[in-house]
């Protein structure tokens, strides 16, 4: 049957006469004659047929309460404080009614106008022709409500201690060394072993560490930290003709607050560390522009993008709190360099036939970056005055698609993308965290004659990391009857990794190849049943090279020609691995582990071992032990299990159940990460009995666990006893002597920690609409979520006994072999239950109420030592974990017109 | 209430002129007789005659979405995307329903969602290629061969065109569809660190095409690294002292759905660090024992020292307590990442 155009709106008349109430027609037509002088008669002529034609508009006012002001709660929610909020939404449509000649239609939206979260946009179009749009949104993010710092000048990047700041000690201890555990009164008022002997404070350490903790204390103010992006964006695109357009994107954002960030100072006895609020000041420019053809069979599209990033912080300045006269003692680390990245891009797919297509994507990028370097007392070897950064990016991709018979498609594809990283390599010399000269020489001295090193001097060069992925895909599948299909496909990857510029190896895999093979299976069974399980298993081989650390280790990874000879051995710790065949640092079962003297032959290179450190000539060691592989480039097998079953049961009710298992096995890693490994089961089920009533029920319960070894090697000691006792007590060997001859090859100090997440998730959600007579929807979700970390180590540590000093009973105990014990799980609860309600006035005016309860419970040992008395060398702050409960309500009024 | 109405309808109404848009398009005016309008509508009317507001399913919005404007030829009729579909339109057996013979009518040439088992959906390629006769530029170049194109993901399992307002078009709803099969990742959303998905200040589409890219995943750009950077651009550098894993993919260390250990890492220091770095500080063990109380720091648990501390490792931000520009350092001492 067909019906005339003239008839449809006949019909639809008939039936928005009855929806309509005439008080809401009134009330447009009298709006809309009132402020805009419209003729009334045109608006008489039929509201109702118009109220369908015309675009609709709606605009929500109302006001939310919430109870309390948790940083954590309204992490991204756009709230700030607790009381109340402005509810302000509204989205206002216009143009052409769908029935005219019009292509004009355009929009003005307004989304959480009353809280930091607030969005405002315009966009309109001339369809076919034109459009474009305009917006401004901003993000705030609240990261942190517990935090406390003495630091004075939160908000700028120049932070200071107060005048009366006074150095934190333990006096029973040292009475000048510094010690952030002497701000607890728990700490400096009980007893302590001190060479042996329970000792208790005496009257005047008493007094020095009440001075200083009436001092200090107070100090200790709140801060707020959180950021927030502010976002302009502007969009467009205008046709050329019916196949071609171009498009333009600009968006400026802006990024301020603060974050937290660690900072670390040396001073006299150690390390120190300050977790201070990071200034955030930052514009992040993007820009593309594009021009495209859409043809029938082939599609164009190039594109120029641009990404800046100015930061407007150079970098952080803090008092340091373990030096008295934090004025003279400031500290300053660099903030992230501005940068930019330029991109052309060339993407499109051409339709050979009905059934076949190429698709191909290539992009050419510059990355630059060239901020001028930080400098001060600390960076004695600066060779340029900015890094002159560049990096091109490369990347290319074809794939062609084809279905040659009914039910099978198949697919190939081959993809390039490199790093190239092309910055200049220099060496560059410092001392550590804010360090000061040492008093001696640098054995370098002659390469740096002008640079008056010290001996704690550190050189190190650059690394210009680079990757290059070559990878190649096949796949095809083959539905053999109506919901019954079976796909097969083989990856092939290639992975190179160098370094431009650098004399050493520097990457730990130069090459890395891994072949993946996967299947999958898909099914319908009875109408009502489908399910998939597919299956997949990589194997990744790499050219391992662990040696490679010494890439990252000062001195080690100079250029020979840059670095003096000492003796006949090579000129650099690396050319004398070199010269001795030796693989890495650490211990070498089978091999000679004792020390040799005269610092020339062996295969340890520790501060007091084989290699002197006037080669190795650096204070802090970083390197790995033989047989530790970097996961990312170790070799792997991987394997993947994804099934899914659902199950229509009735029109109205369906469920689904899903089982994901993951493993990941590093077999030629004997320390780092060993294996990785986890399973995730889901189960959903939908009930619809209608448009207006469902209820959705879900759980999802995931288990993941990662194993990953290590070795506690030390240094060995000269001392063949502690106290003059030589007794151990648990660990390998009977006594000090045994062990210290042992020390590199003691199996008592290898150790294996096990991590493994649980989380179960729950949630429900009820909907039910048209209640009351066709006033009332209800809307209600509840979601549960319980996750819990744990921590199994195995292993343990050999520690002094304190009380193995001199005259102490003949038979103490010089040290113990502590066995690890497993950390206490962190457990993360959270509970959000969601309520709505929406009662209809009329057609146009609607009545909500919202209701939210937010609860988190967490329970997370980290935090533990930033309270008062916990570390010794890390100032509190007083983080707490989340913990929250707060209640959300809103009551707003929605107004619908057209 | 009837006042506050009043007010915003005006204000409303007066920015829209202010605008400049021709107050003619709010003017009350007839349908056109002839024109592009017109004769699309001609079209539509042998469905709409049937199909409207009152039907099971409301399908009369679509007029207020791009597809409703007629005035621009290249929109489609509601034949353009259900086929012609005369036996549809001529109706099933005498008799039933009313005498309409409802009950038997077969189902349109091209149905997009199923509404009973009688009448169940075309298949997804067929539904795509309908699509793809208009929208196959854009983002939907690479869709051929995609994650979704092979796994039978049709247009319509995510999007909706008969509503004012496709859900997954905006940032607030769109999880909603992704979540209806990506069940890990919803749960992971409600984990103690995740990214702003829920407030609706981020959407899924912001770093994932879920019509086909040449990215991992399904990534909107070609790596993972040049997604993230996208928004988090201060970690793009170069700088002068590069993380290598940083360099090479943020997936190293981070999980981009929710964690249980925040930022979004995929384990916790200093045991993540442990998984690569053995030497140093990185040798050390920590067990229970290493924490404040436990059997190291009051020495096998005999005697309580307290002036022995945790380790610092175990506490506030782990490693990162001193080597905290894991992402990369632009200062000349900065090869720790101290600096």
């Amino acid at each position: 049957m067909r019906v005339s155009t003239q008839q449809q709106a006949l019909r639809v008349r008939a039936q928005v006469r009855v929806r309509v109430r005439p008080s809401v027609q009134a009330v447009q037509a009298a709006v809309l004659a009132i402020s805009l002088t419209v003729p009334l008669a045109a608006l008489a002529q039929d509201a109702a047929v118009d109220a369908l034609a015309m675009p609709s508009s709606s605009f929500e006012l109302g006001v939310g309460y919430t109870d309390k002001a948790s940083a954590k709660a309204h992490e991204y929610d756009g709230l700030k404080r607790s009381g109340s909020y402005l509810i302000g939404d509204f989205d206002i449509r216009g143009g052409g009614r769908y029935d005219s000649n019009d292509t004009n239609r355009w929009r003005i939206w307004g989304r959480g106008l009353g809280t930091d979260n607030r969005a405002i946009g315009f966009e309109q179009s001339m369809q076919g022709t034109a459009r474009f749009g305009v917006s401004y949104e901003e993000f705030q993010r609240n990261r942190s409500d517990s935090y406390q710092t003495p630091l004075l000048g939160a908000g700028t990047n120049r932070l200071t201690l107060p005048s009366t700041w006074i150095v934190p000690v333990v006096p029973r201890l040292s009475t000048t060394a510094a010690n952030a555990r002497g701000l607890s009164t728990d700490v400096t008022a009980s007893n302590a072993l001190v060479s042996g002997v329970s000792t208790a404070p005496t009257a005047a350490q008493l007094t020095q560490a009440a001075a200083m903790q009436g001092a200090d204390l107070p100090l200790f103010q709140n801060v707020n930290i959180g950021t927030k992006r502010t976002r302009l964006d502007f969009n467009a695109q205008v046709n050329l003709g019916p196949r071609w357009d171009v498009t333009a994107n600009v968006r400026h954002e802006d990024r301020t607050g603060t974050k937290l960030m660690g900072t670390v100072t040396r001073f006299t006895g150690g390390d120190t560390s300050t977790i201070i609020p990071d200034l955030i000041d930052q514009s992040h420019e993007q820009f593309t522009a594009g021009l495209n053809y859409t043809g029938q069979d082939l599609v164009l599209q190039t594109h120029y993008y641009l990404s800046a990033l100015t930061n407007n912080v150079s970098g952080m300045t803090w008092g340091n709190w373990a030096t008295a006269g934090s004025a003279n003692n400031l500290q300053t680390m660099s903030s992230a360099p501005s940068n930019a990245l330029h991109q052309l891009g060339l993407n499109g797919s051409y339709r050979f036939t009905s059934s076949t297509r190429l698709a191909v994507n290539m992009t050419y990028g510059r990355n630059t970056q060239n901020d001028s370097f930080l400098t001060d007392s600390t960076t004695v070897v600066v060779p340029v005055a900015s890094l002159n950064g560049l990096v091109i990016n490369k990347a290319a991709s074809l794939k062609l698609t084809s279905r040659p018979i009914s039910g099978l498609m198949v697919s190939a594809s081959a993809k390039y993308d490199s790093r190239d990283n092309k910055t200049p390599v220099n060496i560059y010399g410092f001392y550590d965290a804010g360090e000061a000269r040492g008093a001696a020489a640098s054995v370098f001295t002659a390469a740096f004659p002008t640079a008056n090193l010290g001996s704690n001097a550190n050189l190190n060069a650059n690394r210009a990391y680079s990757r290059k992925l070559t990878q190649v895909n096949l796949d095809a599948d083959y539905s053999f009857a109506p919901g019954q299909l079976v796909r097969a496909g083989f990856e092939k990857s290639k992975t190179d990794r160098w370094c431009n510029g650098s004399w050493i190896a520097c990457v730990d895999a130069n090459t890395a190849d891994e072949s993946t093979v996967r299947g999958e299976f898909q099914f319908t069974a009875l109408d009502s049943i489908t399910g998939r399980l597919g299956v997949a298993h990589s194997s990744r081989t790499v050219d391992y090279n662990e040696n490679a650390f010494l890439a990252l280790v000062p001195m080690a990874n100079m250029s020979p020609t840059g670095a003096p000879l000492v003796g006949s051995v090579g000129s650099t710790a690396y050319s004398t691995m070199l010269a001795m065949g030796v693989t890495g640092y650490g211990p070498v079962s089978g091999l000679n582990p004792l020390p040799v003297a005269g610092g020339a032959a062996a295969f340890f290179f520790a501060n007091n071992n084989a290699l002197a450190n006037a080669l190795y000539a650096n204070q802090n060691r970083i390197s790995e032990l033989p047989g530790m592989r970097r996961y990312n480039m170790a070799d792997r097998t991987r394997d993947k299990l994804r099934s899914s079953l659902s199950w229509q049961t009735t029109d109205a009710l369906s469920v689904q159940v899903s089982l994901d298992l993951n493993r990941d096995n590093y077999s030629h890693s004997v320390y780092g990460l060993q294996n990785a490994k986890g399973w995730t089961t889901s189960m959903d089920a939908n009930y619809a009995a209608s448009e207006n009533f469902s209820v959705g029920l879900y759980a999802t319960f995931e288990d993941q666990r990662s194993s990953s070894a290590g070795n506690t090697y030390t240094a060995n000691s000269t001392a063949a006893n502690v106290g003059g006792f030589t007794a151990i007590s648990g660990g390998c060997f009977a006594t000090i002597a045994l062990r210290n001859a042992s020390n590199k090859v003691d199996p008592c100090l290898d150790w294996q920690t096990d991590n493994r997440d649980r989380v179960s998730t729950f949630g429900v959600a009820l909907t039910r609409k048209s209640l009351a007579g066709g006033k009332l929807d209800l809307t209600g979700g509840l979601t549960l979520s319980d996750a819990r970390t744990s921590n199994n180590t195995a292993g343990g540590n050999y520690a002094n006994n304190p009380l193995a000093v001199t005259g102490a009973a003949a038979g103490t105990t010089a040290a113990f072999y502590i066995l690890a014990t497993p950390l206490p799980d962190i457990t993360t609860r959270t509970t959000e239950l969601r309520l709505g309600a929406r009662w209809k006035l009329d057609d146009a005016r609607s009545l909500r109420v919202g209701y939210l309860y937010q609860q988190m419970r967490s329970s997370d040992w980290g935090y533990d030592g930033l309270q008062f008395g916990g570390l010794a060398g890390v100032l509190p702050t007083l983080e707490q974990a989340p913990r929250y409960t707060v209640q959300t309500v809103g009551l707003s009024f929605i107004y619908s017109f057209r | 209430m009837r006042k506050l109405t009043h007010v915003c309808v005006r204000a409303a109404l007066a920015l829209q002129l202010a605008l400049g848009s021709g107050l003619a398009a709010w003017a009350v005016e007839a349908p056109p007789v002839d024109g592009p309008a017109a004769q699309a509508l001609k079209k539509d009317a042998v469905c709409t005659g049937c199909h409207d507001e009152n039907d099971n399913k409301a399908v009369l919005s679509i007029y207020q979405t791009r597809h409703g404007v007629k005035a621009d030829a290249r929109t489609p009729a509601c034949q353009s995307c259900h086929g012609d579909s005369f036996k549809h339109v001529a109706g099933g057996k005498p008799g039933t329903n009313g005498g309409k013979g409802n009950a038997s009518r077969p189902a349109p040439d091209i149905v997009f969602k199923a509404t009973t088992a009688g009448n169940p959906a075309t298949g997804a390629d067929v539904q795509a290629g309908t699509c793809a006769t208009c929208h196959q530029g854009g983002k939907r170049v690479h869709w051929d061969g995609s994650q979704h194109q092979a796994r039978g993901v049709a247009c319509s399992s995510c999007h909706a065109v008969h509503v004012k307002s496709d859900p997954v078009m905006s940032r607030s709803t769109q999880q909603e569809a992704c979540f209806a099969c990506h069940k890990t990742e919803r749960a992971q959303t409600h984990r103690v660190s995740t990214h702003p998905l829920a407030a609706g200040k981020m959407a899924c589409s912001d770093c994932h095409n879920p019509h086909g890219t040449t990215g991992p995943k399904l990534l909107v750009r070609n790596s993972v690294n040049e997604t993230c950077t996208s928004c988090h651009a201060e970690k793009r550098g170069p700088f002068l002292w590069e993380h290598a894993p940083v360099a090479d993919d943020c997936t190293t260390c981070h999980t981009p759905h929710g964690s249980t250990n925040a930022p979004l890492l995929k384990a916790r220091p200093p045991m993540l660090c442990q998984q690569c770095h053995s030497g140093d500080h990185g040798a050390q063990i920590n067990s229970g024992a290493n924490l404040a109380g436990g059997n190291v720091t009051t020495v096998n648990g005999l005697n309580p020292l307290a002036n022995a501390a945790a380790r610092a490792q175990l506490a506030g931000r782990a490693c990162l307590n001193c080597h905290v520009l894991v992402h990369g350092s632009n200062h000349p001492a900065g090869s720790k990442f101290q600096r």
